[in-house]
């Protein structure tokens, strides 16, 4: 469930701001370093096949993609800022429940047989157990019995859903203590958590003892939306009064809340080394269950010796699933300590950790790292790591659960009349699951972590991690069989910016050059190859986020569209092309980093990866066959296409600028991200907009012109994507675009200016069409309801700061609001669109 | 749970105890502790990375500094 949350401020970076506060004894620029820094990290999980013992299954594993920003700014001398921003999105099949072999989880319950339409958890038929109460295998063709116990995981996939998360902190620092405090909110399409914590540090002994004191309050939102195929079967007696049917879907609910403390004393041993001893508590109370996992139950009559013919001797029994129940309550502790040795001759750091975890739903773990930080030289740092993590079960644990009694038994009366008599709740333990986190099992992992530091401030870290789960592997055997074993692997890279190192540059070039010469004329948010740098071997990082969203009527051309219109005409033509649903809200955010660099003065590189994430939902139509896919949305989210594009110079005088871009956006986003298969369907490929990227490898042209007088400065542009292929893996190509747009923007104060912009785009329709059979229920499924012209108007707001840390910074915003669109075919109309971008030169 | 918990902070305290009298180094002594590699947590983005996959695959609670959230982790 979800990750216990305990919240203090590490107290790791404390004793090494504290080493390094001293007078002399280091380069100033490097006490800083850690708390002015701006980072943007990409992760990737990606986990293996499970063993499925021979069932075919079209299932890919679960994978993750997570995009982290995060910043730590010193307000002042003494007040602290720091921010977080994480989202992940994830896709794949992930176990929902255990059972033998002889059950059939993973048979399919879609007509072609293969597992991937939603899998069965009940049998809805008779299983066969021998005296010993083991599962017995029929063959079907013999109709023979043999024993058979090998257990395996039932699959289910989920569609890509999203999370996101904010999170601050704030602290004051007096000479020897540290307040602070925080929070934030963590929101996905069925779980919200909000949290807050307040923390203490306090240094003693001349700064060589420090200790950290914190607490955290988590409270959690559970509201689920159980298998459409799997709710009707599902036995939900436990939680009969947290359930409740919304549109149709059965939705559970749930609330939860934890509280934790936290203590940690970190004690420099000498010049060379030091040791962190950590204690937490953590009390929770509430939901804790996976709303997704279920339990299968084995009913056998003791009574059933009989039945089949080629069964004699065998019993007869019923496998139901019931939603797992666990604890209301848990409490756990953990202890660790963390020694670090520096290692004179190498000049590396060794790291060695331990941690012990104690909870009453009886889990005991413990965890061993090993680290070794070596730096080679040239900014460069290379730190390998191992891991090991041992835990035993939870005391609920079962990979399935059998019950000596009839789960629904006819018995007569003694006048003959039949009366059905249901399994008694009491013969069954009050919790269990089959979670396999909640399994014995030891873990081994281990990996790299790779930084180099360039000498402007600016840091790369790139990290790889393998990880193997085994029952083998458990400290002192006794862990779960090998069906439930598994592996993983993450990568991740990211790129850290010192602000302080960046600051201190600029302070450097100012005193030598005695001009701002950084400070370009304004260019609204939303333009993008706006700016040319016009000085040899500077360096420009980026960020860039877009949000955009549609929501409203559906229009058809520049009108408003009916429902019967959209029904008869938004999905093909004839009786049974006709629209079900049609979109009612459709959000699109875009974080995209944006690096430049200008080897000569009239030649600008960039590099631009994305990061996109999409949401839409659905509403009926009136005159139209009801669909299951209303009342719930579908969302996506991963890396989009990066894009790579030369800016050159074609006249630069003191008023006017005109340059050139050219590019190509390489498609690195994902264009077959199918649904989940559900309503004992496989919907396939996700709407068309839906997908990350445009999967065609595309020409993108652009011609800027600038102008600044005094306090005015305007410009305009005209820019285009030329797609090179005629259609992508998945069959399609989205259309070619065009846009001009031009701007005038005004100095209110001495950083701060105002936008106003005009912008008119053409897009054409998609070419092609999915090569593989998929559902198209809405508009946004035919390609031709895509691309039209739109008119809007943007209002926008540029800083540039040119004095104190944040000097060479350059903060816009920009609001655009349509006014016109005239759509191809039926598509939903546009609401707003938001631009911001933050970007430091030097 | 009360005994463990007790008996944990019993030793923690007994520990500082210890520690902080068995050790002098001074200002100018402590290059070694200020380098990069020498921090508790010198890779702190890999740290959040990896906490939130552990959590979401192991009963424990993660080892290491908590930064708050974290949401389901139903997968």
């Amino acid at each position: 469930m979800a990750v216990v949350v305990v919240v203090t401020k590490p107290s790791l970076q404390a004793l090494t701001a504290a080493a390094l506060l001293l007078p002399g004894l280091l380069h100033q620029a490097s006490v800083f370093a850690e708390d002015n820094e701006v980072s943007f990290q990409y992760g990737h999980y990606q986990e293996g096949q499970r063993q499925l013992y021979g069932v075919n299954s079209k299932f890919h594993p679960i994978e993750v993609n997570s995009l982290h920003g995060s910043g730590q700014l010193s307000l002042t001398d003494r007040i602290k800022f720091a921010f977080n921003y994480t989202e992940d999105t994830w896709s794949g099949a992930t176990p929902i429940t255990t059972a033998p072999l002889a059950f059939q989880g993973n048979r399919s319950s879609a007509a072609d047989g293969i597992s991937g339409a939603t899998p069965l958890i009940n049998l809805n038929g008779n299983i066969f157990v021998d005296k010993k109460y083991q599962p017995l295998s029929q063959d079907q063709l013999t109709g023979k019995l043999t024993q058979n116990s090998q257990l395996v995981h039932t699959l289910s996939s989920a569609s890509p859903e999203t999370r996101q998360q904010g999170d601050f902190n704030l602290s004051y620092e007096w000479d020897e203590i540290t307040l602070s405090a925080g929070g934030g909110i963590s929101v996905e399409r069925d779980y919200e958590s909000r949290f807050g914590n307040v923390g203490a540090q306090f240094d003693f002994n001349h700064k060589l003892t420090t200790l950290t004191v914190g607490a955290s309050y988590t409270d959690n939102w559970m509201h689920s939306r159980l298998d459409h195929d799997a709710a009707p079967y599902l036995i939900k007696t436990a939680f009969a009064n947290q359930i409740q049917i919304v549109d149709g879907a059965t939705v559970l609910q749930g609330n939860k809340y934890d509280w934790s403390g936290h203590l940690s004393l970190t004690q420099v041993l000498d010049k060379s080394s030091l040791v962190t001893a950590d204690f937490v508590y953590s009390h929770s109370r509430g939901y804790m269950e996976n709303p997704y996992k279920a339990m299968s139950i084995l009913f056998v009559d003791p009574k059933s010796l009989n039945g089949d013919p080629n069964a004699r001797g065998a019993r007869i029994g019923e496998v139901q699933a019931f939603l797992e129940q666990r604890p209301d309550e848990r409490n756990q502790i953990g202890i660790g300590g963390h020694y670090i040795q520096h290692i004179n001759t190498l000049d590396a750091a060794l790291h060695l950790n331990y941690h012990y975890h104690h909870d009453d739903w009886g889990i005991d773990a413990h965890t061993f790292e090993a680290s070794w930080g070596q730096p080679l030289g040239n900014g460069w740092t290379v730190t390998p790591r191992m891991r090991y993590y041992s835990q035993t079960a939870a005391d609920f644990y079962a990979p399935y659960l059998l019950s000596k009694q009839a789960f629904k038994k006819i018995t007569f009366d003694r006048f003959g009349m039949p009366s059905e008599k249901n399994y008694d709740p009491k013969k069954l333990p009050e919790n269990f699951s089959s979670d396999q986190r909640l399994s014995g099992f030891g873990t081994i992992s281990g990996g790299i972590v790779v930084n180099k530091r360039f000498s402007k401030g600016l840091s790369l870290e790139a990290g790889f991690e393998y990880y193997t789960h085994q029952g083998g592997l458990k400290l002192g055997g006794g862990g779960e069989n090998s069906y439930a074993d598994f592996n993983y692997y993450a990568v991740n890279a990211a790129l850290k910016l010192d602000l302080f190192a960046l600051g201190a540059l600029h302070s450097a070039t100012e005193h030598s050059e005695h001009h701002h010469h950084h400070q370009h004329a304004p260019v609204p948010a939303g333009v993008m190859f706006g700016h040319l740098m016009n000085q040899s071997d500077q360096w420009m990082v980026g960020y860039r986020y877009m949000y955009q969203r549609q929501a409203g009527d559906t229009l058809h051309g520049t009108e408003v569209a009916i429902d019967n219109a959209i029904v008869r005409n938004g999905c093909g033509h004839g009786r049974k092309a006709r629209c079900q649903i049609t979109p009612a809200e459709h959000t699109m955010q875009m974080h995209m980093l944006d690096l430049m660099y200008a080897p000569t003065d009239w030649l600008n590189l960039m590099l631009m990866p994305q990061f996109m994430d999409m949401d839409m939902n659905f509403r009926s139509l009136k005159g139209g066959i009801p669909s299951p896919h209303t009342g719930h949305g579908h969302a996506t989210g991963g890396i989009g296409d990066t894009g790579v594009y030369a800016l050159v110079k074609l006249w630069d005088q003191s008023i006017h600028h005109v340059h050139a871009g050219v590019g190509i956006s390489i498609p690195t986003g994902e264009v077959g991200i199918k649904l989940r298969p559900t309503h004992r369907t496989d919907p396939g490929y996700i709407h068309y907009g839906m997908q990350l990227g445009s999967g065609t490898w595309d020409f993108k042209p652009s011609l800027t012109y600038t102008a600044q007088i005094d306090d005015w400065s305007w410009g305009a542009q005209l820019s285009g994507t030329k797609r090179l292929e005629s259609h992508n893996r998945s069959g399609f190509a989205f259309g070619n675009l065009f846009q001009a747009t031009a701007w005038g923007s005004y100095r209110l104060f001495d950083n701060i200016s105002a936008s106003i912009r005009g912008l008119y785009t053409w897009q054409g329709a998609i070419k092609g069409m999915y090569n593989e059979r998929s559902d198209r229920p809405s508009p946004m499924d035919w390609p031709r309801n895509y691309g039209g012209e739109f008119w809007d108007l943007g209002l926008g707001l540029n800083a540039h700061i040119s004095q104190g840390l944040f000097t060479g910074h350059q903060l816009s915003f920009e609001w655009l609001q349509p006014l016109v669109d005239n759509v191809n075919g039926y598509q939903l109309e546009r609401d707003s669109a938001l631009s911001a971008t933050w970007s430091v030169t030097f | 749970m009360k005994s463990t918990i007790m008996l944990s902070l019993f030793s923690l305290f007994l520990l500082a105890v210890i520690l902080s009298g068995c050790s002098e180094v001074s200002a100018w002594q402590r290059g070694h502790l200020a380098k990069p590699h020498m921090a508790v947590q010198p890779h702190p983005l890999q740290v959040v990375l990896r906490g939130h996959i552990y959590g979401s695959r192991e009963a424990a609670l993660a080892s290491g500094a908590n930064e708050g959230g974290g949401g389901c982790g139903c997968y």
